[in-house]
């Protein structure tokens, strides 16, 4: 990396986003400030390796490390790595993280509430999608639930993974992301699938300024969890009317990540894990409240799915 | 415990009325209106993926965000608390109470769930076996596979979240499943039965019991 990615930058420039969301008007009830408030925590320790095997498993060492001697990891800890010798994907799939990309791990205690601990991968995709966009790739849509996708190719990946320390049973989220920044050369099964930043907007980036946007945006989208959580809390317990603050009560998170997507109308297989199992195929009808999403089958029946995943079929009316 | 179960009582209770009371609760906050009555016959959830939904129970609206609750089971509706048609009701609130038509094997898992040490859903998701205990059930099949406290045994999968999850209970075999990858479970629903070596004999005299004893699939 060209430069260590520093936490008063990402401050800076999340409280710059606070601010600009400010701007745009009384289009949804999100208090800027109380977001940025809530998020701020994301990326207040930045830890950069040269190397590692995989973050997700070095997030895990020194949760394990700082409990042992007594003490905790800070929620909103990164971990960034020039390169991963180790790193997958889902279903173990093979993923490709030579230097030039941004590996990293966010490590997130976990203070949600199950409901919007399930929304933490909606979080990091609208995250990822909304920086991208911020470095030129403005035509990057987000794939349900969180890939991220220019002109097919795929740019980014991330994954969550829940984890229990086992000396006092404290839960985490890892929050693994995997963006294709510099990095424009893929091995053979990944080319022509894989994309990088670099080849969408026609030149190479800062790599530590595209990490500091993006962890500007992951710590705004981590915060707006925060925030609709208490808004919920609010008016469950009758202390206000307002509910969540996206457009006619909806989640604002999700009202963000339809603006950000192209899923909801396209014709799709879904399957858990839809390249070596493809289930069914359907049209996205929409999201549930809860993030579900939405799919109208052959036979006309809608289902909601909350897991699994997507790949596009092509569609004749676009 | 389980040793003191009286079968014969049991086997009257469940030939005297073969039937389960499934209670069906609120789901959230919100205010209920239902869509039947007692008496009403009402459908399981069905389809290959589960895609053709049940029966309407009622409609639940919250923040203006109306939505509709199926019958995961099917019978016929014994009860209904009508008087809260119309009503904001808290989560978790009874509703109503489908009565359903136990078959057989219904029956024995119904018995076996008492004899054996249920695992449940920690939260609702889709859960799947961790690639250990995987890689033993292929090789030697569920219930020669031993679980102790704090085996990692299951992964839980939420939209793209995995975590892994971790056995908490009495050192045993995995002698029922009761999840199918894939297929979301509720929160609280069991998801293992685990049977301590010693109770496997038990367990084989309840399934030749009920077996011998009742005379029809239904």
């Amino acid at each position: 990396m060209d430069r260590t990615p520093a936490p008063a930058a990402v401050r800076q420039r999340l409280f710059a986003l606070a601010d600009q969301k400010n701007r745009q008007g009384p289009k949804t009830t999100v208090d800027s400030l109380a977001v940025a408030r809530y998020g701020a925590m994301v990326g207040r320790d930045i830890r950069c390796y040269s190397r590692l095997t995989r973050a997700m498993e070095q997030a895990r060492q020194l949760i394990d490390s700082e409990a042992e001697a007594g003490g905790a990891v800070a929620s909103g800890t990164v971990l960034l790595a020039g390169q991963l010798a180790g790193a997958r994907g889902r279903f173990r799939r093979q993923w490709h993280a030579p230097s030039g990309g941004l590996w990293g791990c966010l490590i997130l205690a976990a203070t949600l509430l199950p409901p919007s601990r399930a929304l933490i991968p909606y979080a990091v995709g609208v995250a990822g999608c909304e920086a991208v966009r911020q470095a030129g790739a403005a035509r990057t849509q987000l794939r349900w639930v969180n890939d991220l996708l220019w002109a097919g190719g795929k740019l980014a990946g991330f994954l969550v993974e829940g984890y229990r320390e086992p000396h006092h049973g404290e839960e985490f989220d890892l929050v693994g992301f995997g963006i294709n920044v510099n990095n424009r050369h893929f091995p053979g099964e990944l080319a022509g699938s894989a994309v990088a930043l670099a080849q969408a907007v026609g030149g190479d980036l800062c790599l530590a300024d595209f990490a500091e946007t993006f962890l500007a945006c992951l710590a705004w989208n981590v915060g707006l969890l925060y925030h609709e959580e208490a808004r919920e809390a609010r008016e469950a317990w009758q202390l206000s009317g307002e509910g969540f603050a996206g457009p006619v009560g909806g989640h604002a998170l999700l009202a963000r990540w339809r603006e950000l997507s192209d899923t909801i109308g396209r014709r799709v297989v879904y399957g858990l894990d839809v390249l070596q199992a493809p289930q069914y195929e359907a049209t996205v009808v929409g999201l549930e409240v809860d993030g579900g999403l939405l799919l109208r089958l052959a036979d006309g029946a809608v289902t909601s799915q909350y897991c699994g995943e997507l790949r596009y079929l092509p569609d004749q009316h676009r | 415990m389980a040793q003191d179960i009286d079968f014969d009582e049991l086997l009257r209770k469940y030939k005297a009325d073969p039937f389960d009371y499934v209670d069906v609760h609120a789901i959230h906050t919100g205010r209920v209106s239902f869509r039947v009555v007692e008496g009403s016959e009402v459908q399981a959830i069905s389809g290959e993926w589960l895609q053709i939904p049940g029966t309407v129970l009622y409609e639940i609206n919250r923040e203006r965000n109306p939505k509709t609750v199926a019958a995961q089971t099917n019978g016929t509706v014994a009860s209904v608390h009508s008087e809260l048609d119309g009503r904001f009701v808290e989560a978790g609130e009874k509703l109503l109470t489908i009565r359903h038509p136990l078959k057989k094997k219904e029956i024995i898992e119904n018995i076996l769930k008492e004899v054996l040490s249920l695992f449940s859903a920690p939260e609702s998701a889709k859960y799947f076996f961790s690639m250990d205990i995987q890689s033993r059930i292929d090789k030697k099949g569920a219930r020669a596979v031993t679980v102790e406290p704090g085996d990692e045994i299951l992964t839980m999968s939420l939209m793209k979240r995995d975590t892994p999850v971790y056995y908490s209970g009495e050192r045993g075999v995995i002698h029922s499943v009761y999840f199918r990858p894939g297929i979301s479970v509720a929160q609280g629903e069991p998801l293992l039965g685990i049977c301590a070596p010693d109770k496997l004999p038990l367990i084989q005299k309840i399934i030749t019991r009920v077996k011998a004893d009742w005379d029809s699939d239904h």
